[in-house]
């Protein structure tokens, strides 16, 4: 296959103006208020919001790893969990890096990076948004 | 505010929930509302409206609509019938639906009926679906519940046994209610080390998938007064998640204001509460439904299970039917089958199981997901 891989999801993440691959929302600048995924209006106000960065580096605020036969050809087995992210205050649902499973635990610094894994909903193979374990130090 | 009910249950039908591998959703469901009719010896032609709860019959079945279908085999064709999707609350939901018809003075009885088939092999676990980008990273709904139950047991000291005995209390409760799926006695050991579904959750904290129907005859209080009923609806809450960023998963707001809502619609508090049955999808869902219903403090529902409070012969019993967990939890027919516990027991009628001289009953339902919060909530609190 020298297709390149798609993400599973257009425009989930895109790498922001630190050169660092960040989840992809919108704001609305008349709320103040992130959201994501990306909203084309804002719930609060119904303006158009602009799209933006919601961040790519955060903390873990819960994880779980799952057991049961994954869906999409995920690993068995495979983390996912809520991140609170440092840039937009979000909370967001997201996947663990495969290898991080054994090291993950509440308030871990974790970064987001984009690897193959499983299938998308037309079976093809395709990228996912992952975090991974991040040193404090670098926390934005 | 005037507690005078409007809505009164005339009737109730469940069928035993578990695998009805030969019968179809229609068949489950005509069956429900036949049982229905029956216990309230009403005629079809008397009802003037029907809501039709299912979930999955288009996904597993490619199948639609089938509220008519059930409806017209019997003998409700002409009427107003409606078709209910709201996830787990999709029973509970047609329910409401039905009471205020009755209330709107459109119609003096309206039949709910809920039916659900996914005993099969293609029916994998339930998401929230298929292009939601969550499930697409693999949201399933037990991760749901784990992720809660792992900030529950950081933030309020909640363990793996307390989360355990909810399973092992609904099971004692199940093996008095011949309807129940799963009757066979389970110890805390075979809870803990029943495989793990998503950690810390295991397999028998995770409700089973059933077959199964159920319906709720509900009429106005002119015809109750015909028919003799005395379990009238004090209230019938319905809302939708807030999905506010971010979502505290040890403290479920929707949860919490659903109930709020409830009691004060209806003038009264938890303490009241002779049972309650509640959406115990898995173990950690019940210890948080018992904080947001205010049958214990924030945070005290791994102390308030250990106390016993919520078994039968307890404070307040909850899942004396043997819950979500042991009865078994086909989607649709969940919520109606809720109502139809608390009125049996209202009734007098739940055999072994019966709470002695029950008044207030409150049956609570959730469903669906959404941006880490419920997308429903139901609450019905009934009385005598």
């Amino acid at each position: 296959m020298n297709q390149p891989l798609l993400p599973v999801v257009p425009d989930l993440c895109a790498v922001g103006e630190q050169g660092e691959l960040e989840l992809s929302g919108s704001f609305c600048a008349a709320c103040r208020r992130y959201a994501y995924p990306r909203v084309e209006h804002c719930p609060g106000c119904l303006q158009l919001t602009e799209r933006k960065p919601v961040g790519g580096r955060g903390r873990i605020y819960s994880y779980t790893v799952i057991r049961t036969r994954p869906p999409f050809q995920l690993p068995e087995p495979y983390a996912v969990g809520y991140i609170d992210l440092a840039a937009s205050g979000l909370r967001v649902f997201g996947l663990f890096h495969p290898e991080a499973i054994e090291q993950l635990r509440i308030g871990m610094p974790v970064a987001l990076e984009e690897i193959p894994l499983g299938i998308n909903n037309d079976g093809q193979l395709c990228l996912r948004p992952v975090f991974s374990p991040a040193g404090t130090s670098d926390e934005h | 505010m005037s507690t005078e009910p409007e809505v009164f249950v005339a009737g109730i039908g469940v069928l035993p929930f578990g695998k009805h591998v030969e019968r179809s959703v229609t068949s489950l469901a005509i069956e429900a509302g036949l049982l229905a009719l029956r216990d309230a010896g009403v005629a079809p032609r008397e009802i003037g409206m029907g809501f039709f709860a299912n979930v999955l019959a288009s996904r597993l079945f490619g199948d639609s609509t089938l509220g008519q279908n059930v409806f017209a085999s019997l003998g409700m064709n002409r009427i107003p019938v409606v078709n209910v999707e709201n996830a787990c609350t999709s029973g509970s939901s047609a329910f409401h639906l039905a009471c205020m018809a009755i209330r709107s003075g459109e119609c003096d009885l309206a039949l709910a009926i809920g039916a659900e088939k996914m005993c099969l092999p293609q029916m994998g676990l339930l998401s929230s679906g298929n292009t939601d980008p969550d499930t697409l990273l693999g949201l399933v709904t037990p991760a749901s519940f784990a992720l809660r139950a792992r900030r529950h047991m950081q933030e309020f000291g909640t363990t793996a046994q307390q989360m355990a005995m909810v399973a092992v209390k609904n099971r004692k409760h199940a093996a008095l209610n011949p309807q129940a799926e799963f009757r066979e006695p389970i110890t805390l050991e075979q809870v803990l080390n029943s495989p793990l579904i998503a950690d810390p959750l295991t397999r028998l904290q995770s409700c089973p998938i059933a077959d199964g129907a159920a319906a709720v005859l509900l009429c106005s209080a002119k015809v109750a007064q015909r028919l003799s009923c005395r379990i009238g609806v004090r209230t019938s809450i319905l809302v939708s998640g807030s999905y506010d960023n971010p979502q505290d998963l040890a403290r479920w707001e929707t949860d919490y204001r659903c109930a709020r809502q409830a009691y004060e619609k209806a003038g009264i508090g938890a303490v009241d509460l002779d049972l309650v049955e509640c959406h115990d999808a898995f173990t950690i869902a019940e210890i948080m439904h018992y904080e947001a219903l205010g049958l214990c403090s924030p945070g005290e529902g791994g102390r308030f299970i250990e106390s016993g409070a919520a078994a039968l012969g307890g404070a307040t019993p909850v899942n004396v039917s043997g819950g979500l967990l042991s009865r078994g939890h086909p989607v649709a027919a969940t919520g109606l089958a809720q109502i139809a516990e608390v009125t049996l027991q209202l009734r007098e009628q739940a055999g072994a199981r019966q709470v002695h001289g029950a008044k207030l009953g409150l049956a609570h339902c959730m469903g669906g997901d959404r941006a880490a919060d419920t997308k429903s909530a139901t609450i019905v609190i009934l009385a005598t």
